[in-house]
């Protein structure tokens, strides 16, 4: 049965896939070829759609964890940025001595970056009984203003000539495994992550309480699981992995901040978890085939008129048909029930 | 009139699953008269208003009006024949005036663009018939409870209704509130329309009725005049016969448990649903509290767990109550709402109170292998008809359902059980078992707060047994005390 799921999920993302070219007047075979080409063709295609995939996956683990938590956490993409910035303010401090071990040290910063503009979020909800989802996305306004700012003052380049930061000194930067390929270690670390938020989730008490809130507040309260504190906890953890997303992408393929810094990660996160049905294994999948479709589609846009915009209307017809089914499915459910 | 004015029911049956909420029930409801249909929760008065307003289609059985079948099941074509219902909880647009809501009763047809003012006539007029000021132009959430139920009547009375359904609508008014309602359905009864009035406090019947039906567990009881009736009688018929020969078993003589002084509780809305109250559970006795549903159960039971905001004081063996140095439990009333997270598995749903169990986790962790052998170990002992405990425990039978709420407050070994209706929709079997376990919990020096609208295992399993009604505590119950017969 979980089985037929997935397999028809894939079917669905194929057949959606086929669908959107169609519509965008492209010939679907050869069209397909391309993409496939661009996505898994060698060694290079495969590398820079793991890259793509790898903050997919971080963003991706952020709403899961959120969401499971009953916080419909919309701030990936400000939580990223935020990061990020952390991040790029611990490198600015260690510029004068660029040793590897800060390495650790700067994706700690963007998890505590992250973290805390997920905490703001949560915060504003249990204390003041401000919607999550109003917050997070007037906050992701705030933190690309933040941005700004910094880039054009306090982490602005040396020269101070352009909106950008310094460049992320090679000793700094993560470690690639070969000088022609996209391919570096954050990815590692994103796939370590998922087993990580999967143990959390599943094999910790507070991962169940998250779990428990997010279905049922009730039954929280009344049994003195502090429901408050356990939403805090799922929003900074929800940040942190955002965080930790921005940040190594500030490490790795971005390489400095500046205007063009945010890729709309953090957003794309959401309908990945969807897609994953808030399960962290299913984060992977989700995150490759969009990653896949990301580095297939620049593959296909140097040949044809098509560019990135198809891809982001392959995800919302995806999502859309997902939510979709899901409803169905909820809908067939209860009416089984309510006939009980 | 013909011999056939009037709303006939007869031979109705609705079963949901297993349970059958309405048993062959037969009921006349003539113009001119205060109808009440009296019982206690479960008893099938919902159910019943539901199909005479057609929200609900019963399984078999004929429900006529005027000689004519209604519309079962269709509540919208109902409303056009003049069966109205006047919902316990308001169905009002709160962002919208008065006006505007009255309007929403007479729906223009979509070539008539009727004003608002216009369509809310008939309901202005039948204000002023009946005595009431009403400003149209007062938005609904600005109005008291009070105030919105006289609009949902007024809503009904512009679709000039004939048949009014009251669902329980003293529940939320003050005692001035009540005595003006009661002058209202007496006018609206000489009117010549059919009021029903669905209710499980004696005493308003007893004031406004002209009819009594009473219904319980489903099957029809009885129909009387009121005058050829008494509060004791229709007590009896409510709940049955009490228990004779009950002797208290406990003489209380435990280590002293929890002590309640003075205690008041607001309710939900902010009513005073307990009022101070005093008592003592000891180590070791199960204090029952008898009583009809919604004398202050919940508030109290929640107040002692201390989830709900109180005044007085809650002590346990001297000290105040808090779940960081005792093991408390709670079996809630409502499983679905309260009791369970109905999208997790039942092992999740065991690890509510497992997951405080040190011997299952280490430090911040869950040692999976220790709580899957102990969530199997619960399913069989509890007998929890499942195929395993990853099952979902929204595909539980409600039974099923229940025992898992059970056993996860049982297994913890309490201190302090507070239990609320626990074996409500169980089989005997597992009720029994349940019982069983509760008095294993007492000998083992728990101390047991029961509230329990069931007379049978009130008197079965109490030690003492104490009476809510209304909010306060009577030491002694008849049949009348218990379904708050006094104003």
């Amino acid at each position: 049965m979980k089985l037929w799921n997935v397999a028809g999920m894939a079917v669905g993302l194929v057949l959606v896939l086929v669908l959107t070219l169609a519509v965008f007047g492209l010939p679907v075979g050869p069209s397909l070829a391309l993409i496939g080409e661009g996505a898994f063709g060698d060694k290079f295609a495969i590398a820079r759609t793991l890259v793509k995939a790898t903050p997919l996956v971080l963003t991706g683990l952020g709403m899961v964890v959120a969401w499971k938590g009953g916080m419909y956490n919309i701030g990936g993409e400000g939580q990223y940025i935020i990061g990020a910035m952390f991040a790029a303010t611990v490198v600015k401090g260690v510029l004068p001595n660029p040793h590897p071990l800060f390495g650790p040290l700067i994706l700690v910063a963007a998890v505590v970056g992250g973290a805390g503009y997920g905490l703001l979020a949560g915060w504003l909800y249990v204390a003041r009984g401000v919607e999550v989802v109003i917050s997070t996305i007037l906050l992701n306004f705030v933190a690309v203003q933040l941005l700004r700012y910094a880039v054009t003052g306090p982490l602005q380049e040396a020269k101070r000539q352009v909106p950008e930061s310094d460049l992320v000194p090679k000793a700094l930067a993560l470690a690639k495994f070969d000088r022609q390929m996209d391919l570096h270690i954050g990815t590692f670390i994103a796939l370590a992550m998922v087993v990580v938020v999967w143990l959390f989730l599943f094999y910790t008490r507070a991962g169940y309480r998250i779990r428990l809130v997010g279905d049922n507040r009730n039954v929280a309260r009344a049994n003195f699981i502090p429901a408050g504190r356990v939403q805090l906890l799922s929003m900074a953890v929800s940040g942190g992995l955002c965080g930790l997303a921005g940040g190594i992408d500030y490490l790795g393929p971005a390489g400095q901040l500046g205007f063009n810094f945010p890729q709309d990660w953090g957003f794309l996160g959401i309908p990945i978890a969807l897609l994953a049905g808030l399960n962290p294994a299913g984060v992977v999948p989700a995150a490759l085939y969009f990653g896949a479709l990301f580095a297939g589609s620049d593959n296909l846009a140097r040949y044809t008129t098509a560019g990135p915009t198809m891809i982001f209307v392959i995800q919302a017809v995806a999502v859309l048909g997902f939510v979709g089914l899901s409803t169905l499915r909820l809908r067939r459910k209860t009416a089984a029930a309510g006939a009980d | 009139m013909t011999a056939e004015a009037g709303l006939h029911v007869e031979n109705v049956t609705k079963r949901y699953g297993a349970l059958v909420a309405l048993d062959a029930i037969d009921a006349t409801f003539f113009p001119g008269e205060i109808h009440a249909v009296l019982g206690e929760n479960g008893a099938g008065k919902s159910t019943l208003m539901g199909i005479l307003t057609g929200f609900v289609t019963p399984d078999s059985g004929s429900v006529t009006y005027n000689g004519a079948p209604i519309p079962v099941g269709r509540a919208f074509e109902c409303k056009k024949i003049g069966i109205e219902m006047i919902h316990q909880h308001f169905t009002l647009v709160s962002a919208f005036t008065v006006a505007e809501n009255l309007a929403l009763a007479r729906l223009p047809s979509l070539y008539s663009l009727a004003h608002v003012r216009d369509r809310a006539k008939p309901s202005l007029a039948a204000a002023e018939r009946l005595g009431w000021a009403v400003d149209p132009e007062a938005r609904i959430r600005d109005l008291s409870v009070g105030a919105l139920q006289r609009i949902e009547i007024l809503k009904a009375l512009g679709g000039d209704a004939r048949v009014l359904v009251f669902d329980e609508p003293t529940a939320v008014l003050s005692p001035d509130e009540v005595d003006d309602l009661f002058r209202v359905l007496r006018q609206l009864r000489d009117e010549g329309r059919i009021i029903v009035l669905i209710a499980h406090k004696l005493s308003e019947v007893m004031a406004v009725a002209d009819r009594v039906t009473v219904l319980r567990k489903g099957k029809w009881i009885a129909t009387s005049p009121l005058a050829e009736t008494n509060q004791t009688q229709l007590a009896t018929w409510m709940v049955g016969e009490l228990p004779v020969g009950h002797v208290a078993r406990s003489s209380g003589g435990g280590q002293p448990g929890i002590v309640a002084k003075g205690l008041s509780v607001k309710g939900d809305r902010g009513e005073d649903s307990v009022r101070n109250v005093s008592f003592e559970i000891r180590r070791g006795e199960i204090v029952g509290f008898g009583g009809v549903d919604g004398n202050g159960q919940v508030e109290l039971a929640e107040a002692l767990l201390s989830i709900r905001a109180r005044t007085g004081d809650i002590t346990f063996a001297g000290v105040p109550v808090s779940p960081d140095h005792l093991r408390i439990a709670y079996i809630p009333q409502d499983r679905q709402t309260d009791g369970l997270a109905m999208g997790m598995s039942i092992e999740d749903n065991l690890l509510v109170t497992g997951h405080r169990n040190l011997s299952l986790r280490r430090g911040p962790l869950l040692i999976a292998k220790r709580v899957h052998a102990w969530a199997r170990g619960l399913v069989e002992r509890f007998g929890i008809k499942a195929s395993s405990p990853e099952e979902m425990v929204s595909s539980l039978s409600g039974g099923n359902q229940q025992k898992v709420v059970v056993s996860r407050a049982l297994e913890s070994q309490p201190d302090l059980l507070i239990v609320l209706n626990p074996t409500r929709g169980l089989d005997i079997k597992a009720t029994e078992y349940v019982h069983e376990k509760m008095i294993e919990a007492r000998n083992g020096g728990a101390a047991i707060a029961l509230f329990t609208t069931d007379l049978d295992e009130l008197y079965a399993l109490a030690d003492r047994v104490l009476f809510l009604s209304r909010g306060e505590l009577r030491e002694e119950g008849g049949a009348a005390a218990l379904v708050g017969a006094s104003r």
